[in-house]
């Protein structure tokens, strides 16, 4: 599992057992919050809230696959304030980090009202997930359908509010999930020299959410191909959740009847962004966040 | 000789120690030696080479596509199919593509791959941002990098064969790209040789803008330049490079030269690194002024 | 004289539902409405015009906890409808999967239910991710099931949430020896834990029922023997998978199914007139907030010869292995029996598979616009998807999901019940709301009448 589970590998050795990965919020916070055994100081910890909008409950799935870190995020880093289906406050409150699934129905006030409710209430706003970031399935809705023939509008979340981070994908990886998760921890609460860490990895995801809220394979086509950037190396084709890219002649071939616009593509390629100066010091990134997680 | 180099552990001159394999690698036999042992060993359990479409029984060939000299992406396990897709196929091969399927249906844990500069970097960054990429870190086992000036649509290797060194492509032997002139073998023994001003305009257009010419993100990378014919040089590079290294080199599995005791040695390496890093830079530097008050997108922020 | 009690949000399931109870003065419910009250991003209708490619697609990601369910049932009404017949080797393909997800769903499910339960001997209450054991120690079981469900999925089917590798006419790709080996050692390791865990569960389970009392945020509840209870009759179209043919499965008929409106069968306007700030997680609904689940259920009510069903692990059971345990407790042993089963299942379909048979039929048609239908029995039940296809184009697309069918059915055993336990009964059946939202709600003029409401 990489950057952070290679810390638990350690301990483990090759069993494949992972360690204990409790996936429940509320519980852990509770039991901080109640027992303090064996836990560091809450005080240390920034806020995340969860809101869940018009999205399927794959994103919440996928940051509950981190399975052990999930714990070691929840236990040492993170204070789960709000979430629907992991802890049981669901009422908005005031957050570090907001993250939010899914896309914001405009025939729906509540969803409205929860969309400007969650920017209010935090300091950073992560969209998770293709829904989220840039409409996803929800871009093909166009009402009609019986119980709510009004409800044809989806729109990212973007559109409607200032979103600081971006986390494409669908569903998007745990591991991206955890890096974020980290490296917002770093930002808020590291030392000097970790929030310019922090601040250089989060970047590219700032920026992709300056950007915009549009995304599917026409970003390939436009921003790499059209400009003369592809190389071939088909990480778009092993990104796409729906097998819509196929390499051809060694250049990527979109079939766009399959695209569900998640936006995977494109921000996986190395031409769409390459922060050499992160990057390269990918091995050094991955020990920062194993003794974050030590 | 600094940062055109990347950042290495080490870097010598070296061949395989196995004949079999050297008799058909393109030059020391790094990469084939390095699967095949690192797959015995267990440190992977397959990986990711650029076979070829001539081998599929799925591809039919057509008079006018044959596919002689096409790289297709292929998971191999055995020692056999990494023997199959030694050699260098100068197009485009996008292993990347197979790096998730890799670890699903071909139900690999610990993934070889190897690639161009250009697919090392996005193989790292799909380790720090793997936002299509779940489960795939971690199984990326050892990732060797062959080094790259430049890379061609398989459209330019059938111009360049078929029509500048008037070859059938499918009686080609070997390609090489060294001592200023890319070489064409023919299986019966014909060798052309095309000055590389003749190769410009085939290159592939991305290749334009990159920075890296010795893989200085993979764990191990290896290409002819700066050594003797026949031997590679090698950069030992990660902690993971460096392990595998040590435990190949214990194993004896290759022969090595000190790469200062060789000719032409590292000083061409480095030369050759800063005149496509300095080419490249301003290509970069153009393209931010391609149009009128408007340039071309820069990927690397 | 009877009250009116809200608890809304309900948690620690997925979605958002409700649950209005109306009470005795003993504080039993006398009716129960159980509501989603989650909005409709109207994938059936979105889905006419695409290519039954894309359809199974965007019909996965209606939910992210049963999407193989969804991209499986999807993907058989298309092929349904167009009428081809997918390989032994594909369909192998598409079992494991199926039940490589109900083994993680399953041990999702047991985190989400141990919190109710108490640890044998004792009055405590199991908290899942204490670090004291027993509990550590089977807090790891079930993220390894998990972890081990969710890698044969992503083997057998591409990714672990939204499964890329099904396609209309078969799967993209087969599995390769080393894959084969790889999800079969998984398996075997799968089923032993698996073991231990229905093991463990069923006794926690069998303590909790032996149980005169329980306690619900301080407040000792008595622990009825009949907890759960309905009369209602049961629908399961397969013991693991499903399927999309009257022959193989006569239990299912599009002629025996109907969808009536929540107005019919749910309660009216009321107002809250019971408030309880103990119940746990700030109390219920406030006294005097107006509540009206005929209009803010945002499902109907399917029938099943003109009742509603029971679907899931006790319908399965019930309709194929002869159980007969009812309520709650009956349900949640029930699912923890399929436990097991799936493995044993699965460890054979992975025997069968042959790595070098071929997953794509050879010839796929368009399609001539013929109704194709499919059931798939997801983790939390009958999961039926109905499709036309015409010239490579769906002409019409309905969902029936399983939360849909067990609204009505969870609502009729809330009768009987504390009403500080409807919660508890709720659960047994597992629900995964967020699918459930596509559903009919019409009046009598056929105008939309049912309206979200989320809380706060
Ligand atoms: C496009 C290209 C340009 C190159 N330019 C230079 C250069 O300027 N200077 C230099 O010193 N070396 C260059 N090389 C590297 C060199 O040609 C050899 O590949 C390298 O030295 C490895 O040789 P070997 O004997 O160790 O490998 P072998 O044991 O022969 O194995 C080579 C491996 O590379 C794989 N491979 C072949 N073609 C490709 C491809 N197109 N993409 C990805 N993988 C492939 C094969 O499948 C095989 O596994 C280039 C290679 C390529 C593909
Ligand atoms: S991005 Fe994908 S996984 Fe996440 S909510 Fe949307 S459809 Fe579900
Ligand atoms: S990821 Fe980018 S550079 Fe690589 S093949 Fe795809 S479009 Fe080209
Ligand atoms: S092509 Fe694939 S990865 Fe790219 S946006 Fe579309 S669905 Fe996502
Ligand atoms: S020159 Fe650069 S971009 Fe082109 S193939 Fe080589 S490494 Fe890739």
């Amino acid at each position: 599992m990489g950057l952070l589970s290679s810390v638990f590998k350690k301990n483990v050795s090759e069993a494949p057992q992972k360690p204990a990965a409790p996936a429940k919020a509320a519980d852990v916070v509770q039991k901080v919050e109640t027992t303090n055994k064996e836990v560091k100081p809450v005080v240390d910890k920034i806020s995340v809230g969860y809101t869940h909008l018009s999205g399927c409950t794959g994103c919440t799935v996928a940051l509950a696959d981190n399975y052990g870190g999930l714990l070691t995020l929840l236990d040492r880093y993170v204070d789960l304030k709000y979430h629907l289906t992991l802890a049981d406050v669901r009422h908005i409150q005031k957050v570090d980090v907001a993250i939010v699934e899914g896309s914001v129905c405009i025939q729906d006030k509540l969803a409205v009202e929860e969309i400007k409710e969650t920017r209010e209430k935090a300091a950073i706003v992560v969209a998770l997930g293709g829904c989220a970031c840039y409409g996803n399935i929800t871009r093909f809705s166009r009402g009609g359908q019986q119980n709510q023939p009004a409800h044809e509008s989806y729109l990212p979340i973007g559109d409607l509010i200032k979103v600081d981070v971006y986390i494409p994908g669908c569903a998007p990886t745990p591991q991206m999930i955890r890096n974020v998760c980290v490296m917002a921890y770093l930002l808020l609460k590291g030392t000097k020299e970790q929030k310019e860490l922090a601040t250089k990895f989060l970047t590219p995801l700032m920026n992709m959410a300056a950007k915009g809220t549009s995304a599917c394979f026409c970003e390939l086509m436009t921003e790499v191909i059209n400009q003369g950037l592809c190389m071939g190396c088909g990480s778009c084709a092993a990104a796409c959740p729906v097998r819509a890219i196929t390499m051809e002649f060694g250049k990527p071939n979109g079939e766009r009847d399959l695209c569900i616009k998640c936006g995977a593509c494109y921000s996986q390629c190395p031409r769409g962004f390459f922060n050499t100066d992160v990057v390269s010091e990918y091995e050094a990134i991955n020990e920062a966040i194993m003794a974050a997680l030590q | 000789m600094g940062a055109e180099l990347g950042k290495y552990k080490q870097v010598v001159a070296a061949r395989s120690a196995d004949k079999e394999i050297l008799k058909g690698a393109q030059d020391g036999g790094i990469v084939t030696s390095l699967f095949a042992y690192a797959l015995d060993e267990g440190i992977i359990d397959g990986a990711i080479v650029a076979g070829s479409y001539e081998d599929d029984p799925n591809v039919e060939s057509t008079a006018s596509q044959n596919h002689h000299w096409r790289p297709k992406p292929v998971v191999v396990t055995t020692k056999a199919e990494l023997l199959a897709a030694r050699g260098t196929k100068y197009n485009i091969s996008p292993n990347v593509s197979l790096i998730k399927e890799a670890t699903r249906s071909y139900g690999l844990d610990k993934v070889g791959i190897v690639g161009t500069p250009c697919q090392m970097q996005a193989i790292r960054k799909g380790q720090l941002y793997p936002f299509g990429w779940r489960d795939v870190e971690s199984s990326i086992a050892l990732a060797v990098g062959i080094f790259c000036m430049e890379n061609f649509p398989y459209q330019s290797i059938l111009q360049l064969v078929e029509d500048h060194a008037a070859m059938k492509l499918e009686s080609v032997k070997k390609m090489e790209i060294g001592k200023g002139k890319f070489w064409v073998y023919g299986k019966r023994g014909q060798v052309v040789q095309l000055p590389l001003k003749v190769t410009h305009k085939y290159e592939q257009p991305g290749c334009h803008v990159c920075m890296d010419y010795v893989a200085n993100l993979a764990d191990i990378s290896t290409g002819s330049v700066g050594s003797p014919d026949g031997w590679s040089t090698v950069f030992v590079r990660s902690k993971i490079g460096d392990s595998v290294w040590a435990k190949a080199m214990a194993a004896g599995v290759f022969e090595t030269q000190p790469i200062e005791k060789v000719k032409p040695g590292l000083e061409l390496v480095s030369k050759l690194a800063n005149e496509k890093i300095t080419k490249n830079r301003n290509t970069l530097e153009a393209r931010k002024t391609f149009g009128v008050g408007k340039g071309l997108r820069n990927p690397f922020i | 004289m009877s009250k009116v009690v809200e608890i809304s949000p309900t948690t620690r399931h997925e979605g958002h539902s409700k649950l209005v109870l109306k009470v005795n003065d003993a504080g039993i419910v006398e009716t129960g409405n159980w509501c989603s009250i989650t909005p409709v991003r109207g994938v059936e209708k979105l889905a006419v015009g695409k290519t039954p490619e894309q359809v199974p697609k965007i019909a996965s990601r209606v939910c992210g906890i049963c999407p193989i369910a969804h991209c499986l049932a999807a993907t058989e009404a298309m092929e349904a409808s167009i009428k081809v017949e997918v390989p032994k080797d594909a369909k192998l393909l598409r079992y494991i999967l199926q039940l490589a997800n109900r083994c993680h769903s399953i041990a999702l499910h047991d985190i989400l239910i141990l919190p109710d339960l108490y640890l044998p001997g004792t009055d405590v209450k199991i908290n899942p991710f204490s670090p004291e054991e027993p509990v550590r120690s089977v807090a790891k079981r079930i993220q390894r099931l998990r972890e081990i469900g969710q890698t044969i999925g992503q083997i057998a089917g591409g990714e672990a949430i939204h499964p890329s590798n099904p396609r209309v006419g078969g799967m993209y790709m087969n599995c390769s020896p080393q894959a084969k080996t790889k999800m079969y050692d998984l398996a075997k390791e799968g089923l032993v834990l698996a073991h231990q865990q229905m093991d463990f569960m069923i006794a926690v389970l069998r303590n909790y029922q032996k149980r005169d009392w329980v306690d619900v945020g301080g407040m000792k509840v008595p622990l009825p023997k009949d907890l759960g209870y309905h009369d209602q009759g049961y629908l399961a179209t397969h013991p693991y998978y499903g399927s999309s043919s009257m022959d193989e499965c006569p239990t299912w008929s599009l002629d025996r199914f109907k969808e009536v409106r929540p107005w019919d069968w749910y309660m009216g306007e009321m107002e809250i007139t019971l408030e309880e700030p103990k119940y746990p997680i700030g109390g219920t609904t406030k006294l005097g907030t107006k509540v009206n689940p005929q209009m803010e259920a945002c499902t109907g009510i399917p029938m099943y010869d003109g009742a509603p069903v029971e679907v899931g692990p006790r319908a399965r059971l019930v309709t194929y292995k002869k159980f007969d345990e009812k309520g709650t407790i009956g349900q949640n042993v029930a699912r923890e029996m399929e436990y097991t089963d799936s493995f044993y299942e699965m460890i054979d379909c992975i025997d069968a598979l042959n790595p070098s048979g071929k997953v794509v039929a050879d010839y796929i048609p368009n399609g001539d616009g013929t109704l194709g239908w499919a059931s798939n029995e997801a983790p939390r039940g009958t999961d039926v998807h109905i499709a036309k296809v015409k010239d490579w184009k769906v002409q019409y697309f309905s969902m029936l999901v399983p939360t849909t069918w067990n609204f009505a059915t969870c609502s009729a055993a809330l009768t009987g019940a504390p009403w500080q336990l409807a919660e508890v009964i709720m659960r047994g059946y597992d629900p995964c709301v967020s699918c459930a939202t596509h559903m009919i709600v019409v009046n009598e003029d056929n105008k939309v009448v049912a309206q979200k409401l989320i809380q706060q």
